[in-house]
């Protein structure tokens, strides 16, 4: 398994790196945009970081591929990595993707319709309490299914099983990613505070 | 007859809040159905304890806080007692044998009644999977042998139980990842608190990256410096300070040259050079010294 330390010292080399590559592209540079490259860099380089394809790693830089302005700098970060696979990857995941919609809007017709029947037999028999609240319950839990199939990069296109294993990974280097970020952010705080003081001084 | 009765419905409550899980999947949950000869294998105290385990909720915890907190959820209007009854995860089990049966009887009466007039197949197999799976995955003692009348091959059945213990040990797991979700039962619940931390994650990198970009117009120039810094600060926390250090030195021998991806490499190199006297040597002045002496050698390369 990977240790969390492997991973900061990892993510933290890649983070470094594509800071540096964005720094050295453009002098001058929006704050939204700094922003929005510093985040890029760093996701990036968590992608990057996991050494075991996962499929969230995987989305997360295909995205960013996609988007031409940043192809630059993730080929750059990436290196000499294998693009191909990416692509491939990305082409599965898009046709997955539009399969599973499509499912997914015939899954929902066909439900609607039976809830549709199965609430009027509830009506007609009595709104039991267990069925009222099981079939709210089973609701919640897909909208959060949902959710969190939002918020994971490339979750869109994963089953159940398949989607709580990546969550656990992201969730993992999600950690690690805020956990060097904010070492990285506070030593720079502090430098500067210190450059500041000596100025005045 | 009436233990039987009891049986089937218990049977039946228990299944479909495992249907919850069912729900999640993007298949459609296969109908299945054991033999209804299966169901009368099964001694009924076992069924009984099986079905009054997960009944043993902390209806507190589906009230307020976790429900109202969550900005993407939406919440249905019914109370929450209605969930105190259905929403078990079967997870816990083992810790749940010593359930209250007395807050299941009044359900079960009024269960029996509209299971025998529904006669719901599909629920019926799954509350039937679902309890085997439980107990499959619980390891409890318990030989869960369910069937539905009417319901489908058996292959099915153990594919959905197989695949339920999966969904199950992997709640686990993240339920352990995620602080606080230990003592959450349910489903729905945790999964809402994995969405909270999930979005709380991405919103301090979101966060912390705007606080970087703040602190400095050029983030170039104070890179090396910062990296130094923090070197020192995390030398006794993460042990990667080597790493941290190596980029910095290296890019002021590459900076003048731009940035090619043969300097890329250099860096690749020479980082688990790094790590591995890192590892070994925590002082500062011992890795100054080591990366010193990579710096020169890169030097040599280039």
């Amino acid at each position: 398994m990977y240790t969390s330390s492997m991973l900061k010292k990892e993510f933290l080399n890649k983070w470094i790196k594509g800071l540096q590559i964005c720094c050295s592209s453009k002098n001058k540079m929006d704050l939204m945009e700094r922003k929005k490259k510093i985040k890029l860099s760093a996701d990036i380089a968590m992608a990057s970081a996991n050494k075991t394809a996962t499929s969230w790693s995987n989305a997360l830089i295909s995205e960013a591929k996609k988007n031409k302005q940043d192809t630059i700098l993730v080929s750059q970060l990436l290196g000499s990595k294998s693009p191909l696979k990416l692509q491939k990857s990305t082409n599965m995941i898009i046709s997955i993707h539009k399969r599973v919609q499509c499912k997914k809007i015939l899954k929902r017709s066909c439900f609607n319709a039976g809830k549709r029947m199965m609430k009027k037999k509830k009506k007609n028999l009595g709104i039991s309490r267990s069925n009222f609240a099981t079939t709210i319950a089973k609701r919640l839990v897909k909208k959060r299914t949902k959710v969190l199939k939002r918020l994971v990069p490339g979750g869109e296109s994963m089953d159940e099983v398949s989607l709580i294993k990546e969550a656990m990974d992201y969730i993992l280097s999600l950690k690690v990613q805020v956990d060097v970020m904010r070492s990285v952010v506070a030593a720079a705080e502090v430098l500067i505070d210190d450059k500041l003081l000596k100025l005045v001084e | 007859m009436e233990k039987r009765e009891e049986t089937c419905t218990e049977l039946f409550q228990f299944g479909e809040e495992s249907e919850i899980q069912s729900l999640m999947s993007v298949v459609p949950p296969p109908e299945t159905g054991n033999s209804f000869t299966a169901l009368l294998e099964l001694p009924p105290n076992q069924a009984v304890m099986l079905l009054h385990s997960p009944e043993e909720t902390a209806p507190d915890n589906f009230t307020s806080p976790v429900l109202l907190e969550t900005p993407n959820s939406i919440l249905p209007n019914s109370s929450p007692n209605n969930f105190s009854l259905v929403k078990q995860e079967p997870v816990d089990s083992d810790s749940v044998h010593n359930s209250s049966p007395n807050m299941s009887d009044p359900v079960i009466s009024k269960s029996t009644k509209r299971k025998e007039r529904e006669k719901n197949v599909k629920s019926a197999a799954k509350k039937s999977k679902s309890i085997a799976n439980e107990t499959d995955g619980d390891k409890l003692p318990y030989v869960h042998v369910r069937a539905r009348r009417g319901q489908a091959t058996d292959s099915h059945s153990i594919a959905e139980r197989a695949r339920r213990e999966k969904i199950n040990a992997r709640m686990k797991l993240l339920r352990e990842l995620v602080p606080g979700c230990s003592k959450i039962t349910g489903t729905a619940m945790v999964l809402d608190e994995i969405i909270n931390h999930v979005q709380s994650l991405q919103r301090q990198v979101e966060f912390l990256s705007m606080r970087l970009a703040a602190l400095h117009p050029n983030i170039d120039i104070n890179l090396d410096n910062i990296i130094s810094a923090e070197s020192g600060s995390l030398m006794d926390g993460n042990g990667n300070f080597a790493g941290m250090v190596s980029p910095p030195l290296s890019n002021q021998i590459w900076q003048p040259d731009g940035l090619t991806p043969q300097p890329l490499w250099g860096v690749e190199e020479m980082n688990p050079n790094f790590i591995t006297p890192e590892n070994s040597l925590l002082s500062y002045d011992s890795s100054r010294s080591s990366v010193s002496l990579h710096t020169n050698q890169l030097k040599m390369e280039l």
